[in-house]
């Protein structure tokens, strides 16, 4: 016997945007939110300052990495909607650096994870660096034109 | 003098001196540069301020216990500083004591440093720094120094209390703010901000070390950066990307 796919009504497209929604909104708030510090021992990692803007044609990702060489900053697509930033440094850093001698740890590479909150071409994503910050610019996916009568 | 900020004394305060705010704020401008005019010029601190607006924080600075919003001082300038963002509730009556503080140590005029947010700050090699006063004599000083002016606009946050108290008051007072980024530590644009103030308070600072560590300052100040944007979202300091109706 044929089965054949059940054709979603516009109620449960809505449902599954609201539920994107509230998935989005949990976890800009635990990120904004939870306290955490913003280095890592166990990976050795700090996490840069990060930022996402998003314009018309496309989301800008940029990041804040001093103490690197740019030929050592590397992107990967974790998910369609997820970027990671990573970026080994040029020497590396102790607590003590900081003047804090009540921890011991030292960190060689800053790492972040961006989610990107709109539907972008992850393919066609072209970055540059200057004056310290990583730019990474990806294009936005265009929908259908809508005629105007 | 407000009572629910207080301002206590250390040291002997200098009369008739140029009072220095550097608050954080977009790019840490003003703390990065004030901290700079602050360390360069070897002040110590003379009096700190105490709320239970303020969250219970102590910095630590060589095994002792420090407030974060501290006042340092010299012969004829005193700056302040804060190691934590003030937070948007706290932010009204902690200027309006620091502002009250100042006058009634006959402060001769205020200096706000800051900074303009501007998304194309990578593109830019030397920020340019802009000039507010509180009178038209105050304008045409910042003219003949040849500071360019903050014409028409929004200012959000720290310096905008300060200007907005010491006109109630009568007191001189001007704001520099310099192109800076809005949400990650820019030493270039204090630097700027700083050459500025040397040409209008008659001291000597050099910046030539505060460039070279720049790296380092970006790292150092990373969390507090942190902190701070998030106070800069709750005060709406976006809204300095509007444009004003009326003109």
């Amino acid at each position: 016997m044929s089965t054949r796919r059940k054709k979603r009504s516009i109620f449960e497209i809505m449902r599954e945007h609201v539920e994107d929604l509230e998935a989005f909104a949990d976890e800009l708030l635990e990120s904004t939110l939870v306290e955490r510090p913003s280095w890592d021992l166990q990976s050795c990692c700090l996490e840069p300052l990060c930022s996402v803007l998003v314009s018309a044609d496309e989301v800008v990702v940029t990041a804040d990495l001093p103490n690197i060489d740019p030929k050592n900053i590397k992107i990967e697509a974790v998910r369609e909607d997820l970027i990671e930033i990573t970026a080994k440094m040029k020497r590396k850093l102790h607590f003590e650096d900081f003047g804090i001698t009540h921890r011991q740890g030292e960190f060689s590479a800053f790492r972040c994870q961006t989610r990107i909150p709109v539907p972008v071409n992850i393919k066609q994503m072209k970055t540059q660096f200057k004056r310290g910050i990583l730019e990474v610019h990806l294009p936005r996916k265009r929908g259908y034109r809508i005629r105007i009568e | 003098m407000s009572e629910v900020v207080k301002v206590v004394e250390k040291k002997a305060i200098p009369s008739d001196a140029i009072m220095l705010y550097g608050l954080p704020d977009v790019g840490l401008v003003g703390l990065i540069a004030t901290s700079y005019i602050i360390s360069e010029l070897d002040f110590p601190e003379i009096a700190y301020a105490d709320s239970d607006l303020l969250p219970p924080v102590v910095v630590l600075h060589n095994g002792f216990p420090h407030a974060p919003l501290r006042i340092y001082g010299g012969k004829n300038l005193i700056a302040t500083i804060s190691e934590m963002p003030v937070s948007e509730a706290a932010l009204h009556p902690v200027m309006r004591a620091l502002v009250d503080w100042g006058q009634s140590k006959k402060v001769k005029m205020m200096i706000s440093m800051g900074g303009i947010p501007v998304q194309n700050r990578q593109d830019i090699k030397e920020p340019k720094v802009y000039g507010a006063a509180s009178s038209k004599d105050l304008l045409d000083f910042l003219h003949k120094k040849e500071v360019a002016i903050l014409k028409e606009g929004y200012m959000v946050g720290p310096q905008a209390l300060t200007m907005r108290f010491c006109v109630e008051r009568n007191i001189p007072a001007i704001a520099l703010l310099a192109q800076s980024f809005y949400n990650y530590p820019d030493p270039e644009a204090a630097a700027a901000v700083i050459r500025e103030v040397t040409r209008i308070a008659d001291i000597k600072v050099d910046v030539s070390q505060l460039l070279e560590k720049g790296e380092e300052i970006r790292l150092r100040a990373r969390d507090i950066m942190k902190r701070t944007q998030r106070e800069l979202t709750q005060m709406k300091k976006s809204q300095e990307y509007d444009v004003p109706y009326v003109t």
